[in-house]
């Protein structure tokens, strides 16, 4: 078990179709996040997840040999690039709609349905702090929302963001650095209060 | 330093933004400064809000799935021409290894191979010791697709990555001229040799190649009372004539070896799988050693106990506006950790207790299938070659507890109603794909305008000053109901809060295995919209009675009780309040109100009223209760 990526690119470039299933398995929890954030809408967000991974399938020969996640998050970060260029030309989306990232793709009834939901008051209070925090992640430049969420949310290296990212690793951090200053203005204060 | 760290400077500093100096700086200034670690705190607690959003996005498992067929569709054309400079040693891979399978029982010698992990079989020639050597080019070729083979099998024991099974050619090369195809697209030498009386010799070898013929078909049907699974797996397995060993591998699952199963679907009149063995030193894998007087695909079933899949039951409610009737729907909750994925998997539930000797976890991870392989035991021996020997009568019918046809047993145990059997089996249509490690919610029933009755219960002995709201509904046809009975689990009922539609939670509660026509009343929680308010109006005591000595030896209390049942809700409401009175010997008088009351019992009273929607109503009744001599006094009346 836990074979490396550099291992199951290998193995998909020799034709194992499994290997790519992994792949998709592996980051797609990850890879989705990022888009959500970026794009603020799931529909969008599955889009380009799967022109992510088409690209990943068609051009894995390309693959260097190591920092298999942060290749990865650079052909999304293009992804959502070249996705945002196509939007814009075909239509002017309005920046009021609200983000419909969460979890649940289906009736949200179902959701709260489910045995393992929390109480509906305390449900209800962590989706109004998940509102404020996406929010606020959503109001960041894009620069900065793309840092932010690769480095603490994906947790990669700041080197392997500015791999992704395709800068230095100085501006990665002054990105970061800009990015954690503003949530720190912008989060509300109950929020870290709360658990 | 005097001044204080700025907040960027702090951010800076946590999260390893800043440069060596800067950071060197402001750590000698925290030590030092007790407000510029306060603060430092305070940011890093704010900050800590982001932890919220961490893996809030999950990817369903049909984004995953649509997202690997659009990809390997689209690039399908493209890497077949890729690939083309491999396909001339590919094809000649494959012939060289449909010349290996033509050759009938070359090995007596030849034995089935391992994979290190997950279950699945596989199937390879192997030919015994150092035997024939081949040309260098031949050699070439089958340690070429020998490797790759391995590399396939390395990323995750990928039954379904080599397709329908084929031979992996090592050092099969004789005779390759005189072959030819036959119908079941393997090779023959011509004519029809005899078979060898003698299986060939399996050696504990841990180093071999595989094949993995893939799975075609699976049927999973859960125990959930047991934590056991029963694994029903339809694969095509390309036999030579002769002797064929098959190896099965369950590393890093829970699959219960004791449990293993193997029969062919077809020609079973001449296919024999004869014996399953353990070798010793290799842990996790059995090889079954079949007799076939046919060569080619044949299908065959394989069926196991597994631990690690379980499945429970919820089911949401969602009243009508008038609360007369209920959207009901009902959801099976799947998870898998069992250490295997399940594609396409056809899966039915089995509601009821199952009696196990064995934890099928435990089993699994034992290092050989029955104990030691030294050990010789009710259900094995130990064969001449030192391997242990399971005889499939023997496995079949001691560790499963029935004789002849198990899976026929098992099929006997099909929908059945209560009283008739301890089981019930639901199943789920069409087929699903449960990955390890994955939950999956299904729905497994839908109902509209279920007919339920609401009533409001108060009762302090039991819940104090609180009102408790109920829900009765019957699992019947009556009720929309009842085409199955209707398994534990926990039910959330939710109200229409207004004309939009929005919702209300309303309350749950669990509930136990209901069957068919059985009547159930769901616990909802407090009715908030309703109150009772008993008040004592009045209390005396009369009807003294004294013995001979002039002392009081009888007497009745006399209470004058009014309660008040206060409906804030936009409907009538129906309720029960129930009164308690702490001795047998009562009578009880209505004062007032519109309340009828019943004797529940030898010391309760229940009384009945509906209540208009926001209103309130009040009631009243005399209460008389008898003491000492007095309560003869109640008898004889």
């Amino acid at each position: 078990m836990g074979y490396s990526d550099e291992n199951l690119i290998a193995a998909h470039l020799k034709g194992d179709p499994t290997a790519f299933r992994e792949l998709v398995r592996r980051y797609g929890d990850g890879v989705l996040g990022y888009l959500c954030h970026m794009t603020g809408n799931r529909d969008q967000a599955e889009d380009l997840f799967q022109e992510t991974f088409k690209r990943v399938h068609e051009k894995a020969h390309t693959f260097r040999g190591e920092g298999f996640k942060s290749w990865l998050f650079t052909i999304a970060t293009r992804v959502t690039i070249d996705g945002a260029r196509r939007r814009k030309r075909r239509v002017a989306v309005s920046l009021d709609q609200d983000s419909d990232c969460e979890e649940s793709t289906g009736s949200q009834l179902a959701t709260v349905a489910d045995e393992n939901a929390a109480s509906p008051p305390d449900e209800l209070l962590r989706q109004e702090q998940k509102e404020q925090v996406r929010k606020a992640v959503e109001s960041l430049p894009t620069g900065q929302r793309a840092t932010l969420i690769l480095a603490y949310y994906q947790q990669l290296s700041y080197r392997e963001v500015a791999e992704a990212l395709g800068c230095s690793v100085g501006a990665v951090k002054t990105q970061m650095s800009r990015a954690l200053a503003t949530l720190a203005q912008r989060l509300p204060d109950s929020i870290g209060a709360t658990k | 330093m005097n001044t204080h760290l700025t907040d960027q400077q702090l951010i800076d500093y946590q999260f390893d933004l800043a440069c060596e100096a800067d950071s060197n700086e402001a750590r000698t200034h925290l030590e030092k400064c007790e407000a510029c670690r306060k603060r430092l705190q305070e940011l890093a607690r704010k900050l800590s809000a982001l932890e919220v959003l961490r893996d809030d996005v999950k990817a369903s498992p049909e984004l995953l799935s649509t997202t690997i067929r659009t990809a390997m569709r689209a690039n399908d054309r493209r890497i077949l021409l890729h690939r083309l400079p491999w396909l001339g040693a590919v094809a000649a891979a494959v012939i060289v290894g449909i010349a290996l399978l033509s050759v009938p029982n070359r090995a007596g010698k030849d034995a089935m191979s391992l994979s290190p992990s997950a279950p699945g079989v596989a199937m390879s020639p192997r030919p015994k010791g150092a035997v024939e050597e081949p040309p260098l080019a031949e050699q070439a070729v089958a340690v070429g697709h020998a490797a790759q083979t391995g590399e396939m099998l390395a990323m995750n024991g990928t039954r379904d990555s080599a397709g329908p099974v084929r031979s992996v050619p090592v050092r099969a090369y004789l005779d390759f001229q005189e072959e030819k195809i036959t119908p079941y697209g393997v090779t023959t030498n011509g004519l029809a040799t005899a078979i060898d009386e003698q299986p060939p010799f399996a050696p504990a070898s841990a180093i071999e190649l595989v094949v993995l013929p893939r799975r075609e078909d699976v049927q999973l049907t859960i125990y959930n009372a047991a934590d056991l699974t029963l694994v029903r797996e339809r694969r095509n397995l390309t036999l030579k004539r002769g002797w064929n060993w098959l190896q099965f591998m369950w590393a890093n699952t829970l699959i219960d070896p004791t449990s293993l199963h193997l029969e062919p679907l077809e020609h079973k009149d001449r296919v024999e799988v004869q014996q399953l063995v353990f070798p010793p030193r290799l842990r996790e894998l059995g090889r079954w050693l079949i007799h076939s007087e046919i060569e080619g695909p044949t299908p065959f079933e394989l069926t196991y106990f597994t631990s690690g899949l379980s499945w429970r039951a919820f089911y949401m409610g969602t009243l009508s506006q008038d609360e007369k009737t209920m959207h009901l729907e009902g959801y099976v909750r799947v998870n898998n950790s069992s250490g295997e994925d399940y594609e396409d998997a056809k899966t039915r539930l089995i509601v009821g207790q199952v009696h196990l000797l064995d934890a099928v976890a435990e089993l699994a991870r034992r290092q050989y299938a029955y104990g030691s392989p030294v050990l010789t035991g009710v259900l094995g021996g130990v064969a001449d070659n030192g391997l242990f020997l399971e005889d499939k009568s023997l496995v079949v019918a001691q560790v499963f507890n029935y004789g002849g046809d198990h899976v026929e047993s098992l099929k006997r145990k099909d929908i059945q109603k209560e009283g008739l059997s301890e089981y019930f089996l639901y199943t789920i249509e069409g087929t699903e794909t449960i990955p390890n490690e994955w939950g999956k919610r299904l729905l497994s029933f839908e109902a509209n305008d279920v007919p339920v009755k609401s009533l409001c219960k108060y009762d302090e002995e039991r819940w104090g000053d609180r009102t408790i709201r109920f829900l009765s509904l019957a699992n019947d046809k009556e009720h929309k109901l009842g085409e199955t009975p209707i398994p534990d689990g926990t039910v959330r009922v939710y109200g229409r809060a207004d004309e939009q539609g929005h919702l209300s939670y309303v309350g749950g509660t669990r509930v136990k295995y209901i069957p068919v026509g059985e009547e159930v009343e769901l616990e909802l929680g407090r009715a908030r919209l309703v109150e009772v308010k008993p008040v004592l109006m009045d209390v005396k005591t009369e009807n003294h009675t004294f013995d001979t000595k002039g002392e009081v030896n009888g007497w009745d209390r006399v209470r004058t009780w009014k309660i008040e049942v206060v409906n804030a809700h936009t409907l009538p409401v129906e309720i029960e309040v129930t009164r308690g009175f702490e001795t047998a010997y009562w009578s009880l008088t209505p004062a007032g109100g519109d309340a009828t009351y019943r004797k529940h019992d030898a010391t309760h009273a229940r009384f009945e009223l509906t209540v208009p929607p926001r209103q309130t109503q009040v009631f009243e009744y005399e209460l008389t209760t008898y003491h000492g001599v007095r309560q003869e006094a109640l008898s004889v009346k």
